[in-house]
């Protein structure tokens, strides 16, 4: 009996919480199934009375797949470049010496640009991006977003690396492999939950991206699913369920990815602390 | 290899086929306003591309703000990714004084006279810039049924509307007195200048100066506060939509500032509660007589556009007397045209239109300064810190009145 | 730690480090030293004005504010989140039925896009029509000027912030827990420690390290906070709830000084540098300790 009590205690405490961390998002559903009547009203009714789906339906008529392919085709670039680009860099930070501590200055330099309030390089992010001719286009946009992805990326994969065991990858050495090899067949693979980990916040950070997003695209068929959002928000209306429809239908592939993945989630944050 | 590199490779190869193929179609861009502008360009486009089967035409719709911001960093940089402008009169002077738009012919003689003058530069009657899209002028709009039901003289000065604002807000239930737009930024200096201008104040005098300081002013600031007494809880947080729906349920007696925009859902009694009891005309006078505010909405082209000869024809598509009475008839967004205005079927459906015409006519422009989004930002920051209580008047407005100097001087 | 060769080590960075400089150093070069002009835009039409900007800037209202707020807004929400977070963990580190589907459930919040986040607590905090107002006039209680009370405004802000990303303190500080081995606690559960005393005395200590990475974590993040201030209430009422971020976007873009407002995103630059050096410091330390 007490036993029970034990086990019960936490359970009824974690659904408590449940029920907070949801109750925002129940409400997001319902109101994508609400007729444009029921948005105002003072009652505590959460379920509409009258569902509907016409908000799926003028979502989908209004673009929701070519806006759905933009964030995908972006964040899938955005986190494959910032791990292509992380990685070997992880790697020499916590393994090689560097001469004079410039390995300190590099970490620095990152941490800066990681603390950076990106609106403060936005303006001269704009002009780069233009002289390379990839404003208003996705590939721009994986670019600049290296602001954001590249310092979390090169920081998370840092106590990855360092998890590493050594002694594999010298008795790899004395097989004879350089260090491309090792990379490869060794390190990349041993570490693979915490790259897992770290490809998935990277993902999440340039999914929902939105001040770049806003400021270097121009064409709407161009434009990724938080720019969307908030073309939902005029100033002479909301669109409450449409604007609650796509935040249901843009936040289900993340949540599948991290519910798939939430034990190397965990695991990825055990090697950081130290 | 592992799961893992795998997925990455692949990725990676994703990746590259993007960076490496991105066709560019070739079409019109056209950034707007969004809400019923919004649908008045949609539907112009929509007209546009059926009788245009070659040319495909994006429209960019975003909020006040936001347009400005999205205007000013693109036109400014020539990133060449818009060709269609809507702009505000107010932006007119700085887009037209630095080269932004291209020049754009004459107007034709059926636009009217003050929407014509602020799409040139120099103002009143330099090269032509732009094309009147949207004749809007600031409106006033009252409860004639809750004015009667209390025997309330109509509110043509100021001081009238606020004794009227002070007997409906204590005596009729549910009922405010008066609603403005609170939010800072361009609403709340555009619901406070009819007010300034009334009482003889200014924000810049003619050789471009700072101004504001003044007995007048300061006498219209504390007017304009004392509204706040009579105003629905949350003032501050009142934009255009907020505004609206007061009006509709029925909830205020009066609205200082009414768009021509607004006004027809006010009458359609599925959406309003309403349906014919609200009066629409000109702002009330105080020392001078009513002084309607211009708030045209223009289209231009922009100086560094892709498709600049299909951008100006479509802008003289989008302000023909057709399309005009088209948008005004099925959108309810005024036109810009005296001969729309003087349309038998629009005069039938707008019962204001004689109002809002006359108020047009005679309607006075926001100061033609190139700083003046600036001066707007200035003073509505200071007018909202005034309106929560955080400052005194005299305080707001000197501080304002500096800081409006500062930002001239350079 | 091992010597390469200077090559080796600069093909590995090589990628990170053209991205860095291209994307952040040049700009942050540029904002630094447009901060001593007098301009709109650039270089071009620019005028040297040595360090009048920061004078300027430390008597505007609007900055002092802006400053004060981020503080505060920082300084609040770090604590509760990372606060909750460890109760959380603490909770979820225990085994209880369903814990394994409770978990993703309490993560969901801060997958969620800002903008949506945003949208969802713009409706919540509607005075008339909002849900909390709605509750509260439900139990009897008078309804809460969530976003227009100046006193109030920012404290929401760090509610729907709370709301959204405790979930990552959450997570750190449960992959602490995991980490501290069970035999430690064993043994000190088998010495006839309490549960208060356990984590007084083991489990806090040996989740140091980690407390402070969420901690670190969410100050980095809360000192950025920009788009919920823009979505939620544009800064106001009047200067209560803008930051430092938005203080600079509307220099920027609203007021085109770009001078100024690149003085102000200095000042940003070398507040984010002092926190860097600090954490810098614990990673090096860690690398090499």
């Amino acid at each position: 009996m007490r036993r029970a009590l034990r086990g019960g205690t936490p359970l009824s405490a974690a659904l408590l919480v449940t029920i907070i961390a949801l109750a925002p998002i129940f409400w997001m559903v319902a109101t994508s199934f609400k007729p444009p009547g029921e948005y105002v009203s003072t009652s505590l009714r959460l379920w509409p009375r009258d569902p509907t789906l016409v908000h799926y339906r003028e979502l989908f008529a209004e673009g929701f797949l070519a806006r759905l392919w933009n964030s995908l085709v972006v964040t899938a670039g955005s986190t494959a470049l910032a791990i292509l680009a992380a990685f070997p860099a992880a790697y020499a930070l916590a393994r090689l010496r560097f001469p004079a501590r410039l390995d300190a200055a590099f970490l620095l330099l990152v941490l800066i640009v990681k603390l950076l309030p990106p609106i403060v390089v936005a303006v001269p992010l704009f002009q780069i991006l233009r002289g390379l001719g990839l404003l208003d286009s996705l590939p721009g946009l994986i670019l600049a977003y290296q602001v954001y992805t590249l310092p979390f990326a090169i920081w998370m994969l840092l106590g990855f690396v360092r998890e590493v065991p050594w002694e594999l990858e010298e008795a790899a050495m004395l097989d004879g492999a350089g260090l491309p090899r090792r990379l490869l067949l060794i390190v990349a693979p041993v570490m693979r939950a915490g790259i897992a980990a770290t490809a998935v916040f990277v993902a999440v950070l340039a999914w929902n991206e939105f001040l770049f997003a806003l400021l270097f695209i121009q064409t709407p068929s161009r434009f990724t699913l938080p720019v969307w959002i908030a073309t939902f928000i005029t100033e002479d209306e909301t669109f409450w369920g449409k604007l609650m429809g796509i935040g249901l239908l843009s936040s289900l592939p993340v949540m599948l990815v991290v519910g798939y993945l939430q034990r190397w989630l965990v695991t990825g944050f055990g090697g950081t602390g130290r | 290899m592992s799961r893992w590199t795998r997925l990455l490779s692949g990725c990676t190869l994703v990746g590259a086929m993007l960076v490496a193929g991105s066709p560019e179609a070739a079409k019109l861009v056209v950034a707007g306003r969004d809400g019923g502008y919004g649908k008045a360009l949609a539907l112009a486009i929509g007209a546009y591309e059926a009788a245009n089967p070659g040319i495909e035409v994006e429209q960019l719709a975003l909020p006040y703000g936001g347009l400005y911001e999205k205007l000013v960093i693109n036109l400014r940089e020539k990133a060449g990714g818009i060709d269609v402008v809507m702009l505000d009169d107010t932006w007119a002077t700085e887009f037209m004084a630095k080269g932004w738009l291209a020049e754009m012919g004459e107007a034709d003689a059926d636009f009217v006279a003050p929407a014509v003058a602020v799409s040139r530069y120099p103002y009143p009657d330099g090269t032509l810039y732009a094309l009147p899209f949207v004749g809007n002028v600031e409106l006033f709009a009252w409860r004639r049924d809750l004015f009667e039901k209390y025997g309330l003289a109509p509110p043509t000065t100021w001081t009238l509307a606020r004794e009227a604002a002070a007997v409906i807000d204590e005596k009729e239930e549910g009922v405010d007195g008066v609603v403005f737009r609170g939010v800072k930024g361009n609403p709340i200096v555009t619901g406070f200048l009819p007010i300034l201008w009334s009482f003889g104040g200014r924000i810049v005098d003619e050789q471009g100066a700072a101004a504001l300081m003044s007995p007048e002013s300061l006498e219209a600031l504390e007017f304009w506060l004392s509204l706040k007494e009579y105003a629905p809880e949350g003032i501050e947080t009142y934009n255009s939509s907020e505004v609206r729906d007061a009006l509709q349920q029925g909830r205020v007696a009066m609205s200082i500032e009414l768009w021509p925009s607004w006004a027809p859902s006010l009458d359609d009694p599925a959406v309003s509660k309403v349906a014919g009891l609200v009066e629409i005309n000109a702002a009330p006078g105080e020392k001078t007589g009513p002084a309607p505010m211009l708030g045209t909405w223009l289209l231009g082209v922009a100086a560094d556009a892709p498709n600049a000869e299909a951008a100006k024809d479509f802008v003289a598509f989008v302000t023909s007397p057709e399309m005009q009475k088209r948008i005004a008839l099925e959108v309810g967004i005024p036109p810009t045209r005296a001969s729309v205005y003087g349309d038998a079927d629009v005069v039938a459906k707008y019962r204001w239109y004689p109002n809002q015409r006359e108020a047009l006519m005679n309607a006075r422009p926001r100061p033609r300064i190139t700083q003046w989004s600036k001066v707007e930002a200035i003073l509505g920051d200071y007018l909202q810190l005034a309106l929560i209580g955080e400052m005194a008047a005299k305080d707001a407005l000197a501080e304002a009145h500096a800081r409006i100097e500062r930002a001239l001087s350079r | 730690m091992k010597r390469a060769p200077v090559l080796t080590l600069l093909l590995l960075l090589a990628p990170a480090l053209l991205l860095i400089g291209l994307l952040a150093l040049y700009p942050i070069l540029r904002v630094l030293a447009l901060s001593l002009f007098r301009t709109e835009y650039g270089f071009a039409d620019a005028s040297f004005v040595g360090l009048a900007n920061y004078a300027d800037l430390l008597s505007d209202r609007f900055f002092r504010r802006a400053t004060w707020n981020t503080v505060l807004f920082t300084l609040l929400a770090t604590l509760f989140e990372v606060g909750l977070g460890l109760l959380l963990a603490l909770l979820f580190h225990r085994r209880f039925p369903a814990r394994r589907w409770l978990m993703p459930a309490v993560v969901f919040p801060f997958v969620l896009s800002t903008m949506v986040v945003s949208a969802i607590w713009r409706a919540w905090f509607h005075f008339d029509y909002g849900f909390l107002n709605n509750l509260l006039r439900a139990l009897g209680l008078p309804p809460v000027k969530w976003l227009f009370d100046p006193d109030l405004a920012l404290l929401s802000i760090v509610l729907v912030d709370v709301w959204q990303t405790t979930p990552i303190a959450f997570l750190v500080l449960l992959a602490g827990l995991q980490a501290i081995p069970e035999e430690v606690v064993e043994a000190a559960r088998l010495d006839g420690a309490g549960r208060l005393q356990i984590l007084r005395h083991i489990t806090l200590p040996l989740l140091s390290g980690h407390l402070l990475l969420a901690a670190l974590l969410r100050t980095i993040e809360s000192f950025k906070l920009f788009d919920k201030v823009f979505a939620l209430t544009g800064g106001g009422p009047g200067n209560a709830t803008e930051t430092l971020s938005l203080n600079v976007y509307r220099s920027a873009f609203r007021f085109a000084e770009v001078g100024y407002a690149s003085a102000a995103a200095s000042i940003m630059l070398v507040i984010a540098g002092l926190l860097a050096a600090v954490y810098a410091r614990r990673i090096v330390q860690g690398g090499r300790g």
